[in-house]
């Protein structure tokens, strides 16, 4: 009997209804207006995705505040790197105790992003950044270093303005 | 008021021909473009957003331009509108390929019956009772001359519309065994099945309103429907509406009753072989088939052309006030308004409930809906025996 009442008036299907219908409205209403929206998906790449502080982007050199590259050429990144994608030249700058690397060039279409380098480093002096979208037009621009304006190590690449990580 | 003479009542209804086509061409695209966002919204996402293109052409164009507006840090809800138009054109450009061992006169004629089936149920639908609206005098041919709401007030309108929208099942059923393929023929046999099957309780439902209303005249039963009824015939509209809205969603093979064609079982079921515009006519003539369902259940149990739904405008209208007189009488606008919450409702519903089963829906037509179509109608038939 409750079965063929519950068959007849439908209830159920009411209360599936109520629910979709809350979230329409919720949706609809308040998709332009609200600081943190109801919709759970990402508007990428018109707002900026969220990556996990842990997420392993491009290598970064680093810089102290002097403005001064921290790498002081000891070459554990070069040896460790399984795909040996790290070539590091020892100099010497006027006015440096420590070695300077003048070259450090780094192949990005052969990384595997292990993140072996960073943690080799005794001198925190390089870090995988939070950048995903490693996208180039051409395979030259995959070949970073410490020269040029475009692909450099030391900011983000070009095309990767609309990732961020909360650390 | 002048007579027309034939060559002005044949302007004149042309004219209304072409504002039907407009108005169905114009609710069809928008319910497409609105089941995206619907369903999206329904699933807490946003709907298609932007259209899918390259970096040529006019929507190459727009593209880029949404792309500068993309520092917006919100989308907008129209920026899928675009994706309409390319959406016609793909279909129109599309290769039309036709089977080799099909037959190819059915091949070609199923969609056409399905598409003419849709629109021409439109003829008997009255959008306002009386007159819709009056030609200026300056108008050439047919200035002065009344338009009335609907292309033809005919006494037996609701049997006239049961009748073409019957025909309908024609176009699936030889879509599915002209294009000699199994899929196909599966689902065709299906539809066969199921839209006989609902066929019934959909007429039936329909009778209440008929007994109610003492005529099969579209127009009279809108008006006895929505202001001259008692308040008893409250209870058999309601179970009436509901019963009428279950069986047009299996009529127009819409989930949860998409059986002809089951996405999950078989390809695409009747259409499968089908492609360009002739796919294009079956997609058009479900949609409008949706729009006919709707106007139905609008006219005869939410009230039509009146504000207010299951009678309740004539039980109101010695209370209201004259300032307010506006809402109520007739509007075209109350009739559309309320086409476009059932359409809504169909994309609600479809993004709610899950499939039924083949059996299970043949269960619920022959089991539960028929017996209840049947009480209905002799609830409504007691009302008009004691109450009217």
């Amino acid at each position: 009997m409750n079965k063929f009442l519950r068959t007849l008036i439908p209830t159920d299907i009411a209360k599936g209804l109520s629910v979709t219908g809350k979230h329409f409205g919720q949706v609809f209403f308040t998709a332009n207006r609200r600081k943190v929206p109801f919709h759970i998906v990402g508007e990428y790449p018109e707002v900026p995705a969220k990556v996990q502080p842990r997420y392993r982007g491009r290598l970064t050199l680093l810089k102290d505040e002097q403005g001064e590259i921290k790498c002081v050429c000891c070459l554990a990144c070069e040896k460790i790197c399984p795909t040996q994608v790290i070539t590091i030249e020892k100099g010497k700058m006027e006015g440096r105790k420590m070695p300077f690397p003048v070259r450090y060039d780094f192949e990005m279409e052969r990384c595997i992003f292990c993140e072996f380098c960073v943690e080799s480093c005794g001198f925190d002096s390089i870090i995988l950044n939070h950048q995903f979208e490693l996208a180039a037009y051409n395979r030259e621009d995959f070949s970073l270093g410490t020269k040029g304006t475009a692909q450099n190590m030391f900011e983000l690449s070009p095309v990767g303005k609309y990732s961020v990580a909360e650390d | 008021m002048p007579t027309p003479t034939l060559t002005q009542s044949i302007v004149i209804t042309l004219i209304q021909c072409l504002l039907v086509v407009i108005f169905v061409f114009v609710v069809v695209p928008l319910t497409v473009f609105a089941e995206r966002k619907v369903l999206g919204h329904l699933q807490m996402r946003l709907g298609s957003t932007r259209i899918a293109s390259g970096h040529t052409g006019l929507s190459g164009f727009l593209n880029r331009g949404m792309w500068k507006m993309g520092k917006v840090p919100v989308l907008s809800y129209w920026r899928g509108i675009p994706g309409l138009l390319a959406d016609v054109v793909k279909l129109i450009i599309k290769e039309d390929i036709i089977p080799d061992k099909a037959d190819r006169f059915v091949f070609f004629l199923a969609p056409s019956i399905s598409m003419v089936a849709a629109v021409v149920v439109f003829a008997a639908i009255s959008f306002v009772p009386g007159t819709f609206f009056t030609f200026p005098t300056w108008f050439p041919l047919v200035g002065g001359l009344p338009v009335s709401g609907g292309i033809a007030d005919i006494n037996v309108g609701l049997l006239w519309i049961l009748g073409v929208a019957t025909v309908g099942v024609y176009g699936i059923v030889l879509a599915g065994w002209s294009s000699n393929s199994k899929y196909p023929l599966l689902g065709g046999l299906r539809s066969a099945a199921q839209m006989v099957s609902y066929e019934v309780p959909l007429a039936l439902s329909l009778l209440a309103p008929v007994v109610l209303a003492a005529s099969l005249n579209f127009t009279e039963m809108a008006t006895r429907m929505a202001v001259g009824m008692p308040i008893w015939a409250l209870v058999p509209q309601v179970i009436g509406f509901l019963l009428y809205l279950t069986c047009g969603f299996a009529e127009t093979n819409r989930l949860p009753f998409d059986m002809p064609e089951a996405e999950n079982e078989l390809v695409a079921g009747f259409h499968t072989e089908y492609s360009g515009m002739k796919f294009g006519l079956f997609y058009l003539a479900e949609y409008i088939n949706m729009t006919v369902v709707s106007a139905l259940a609008s006219a005869f149990f939410l009230g039509g052309p009146w504000l207010l739904p299951f009678g309740l405008q004539g039980l109101l209208n010695p209370y209201l006030p004259g300032f307010l007189s506006w809402f109520g009488e007739p509007h075209a606008i109350f009739f559309v308004a309320k086409i476009i919450f059932l359409l809504f409702t169909y994309i609600w519903v479809r993004g709610t409930i899950p499939r039924y089963r083949y059996d299970q829906i043949m269960a619920v037509g022959w089991k539960y809906l028929i017996p209840l179509a049947l009480v209905n109608l002799l609830l409504a038939a007691a009302i008009r025996c004691f109450a009217v």
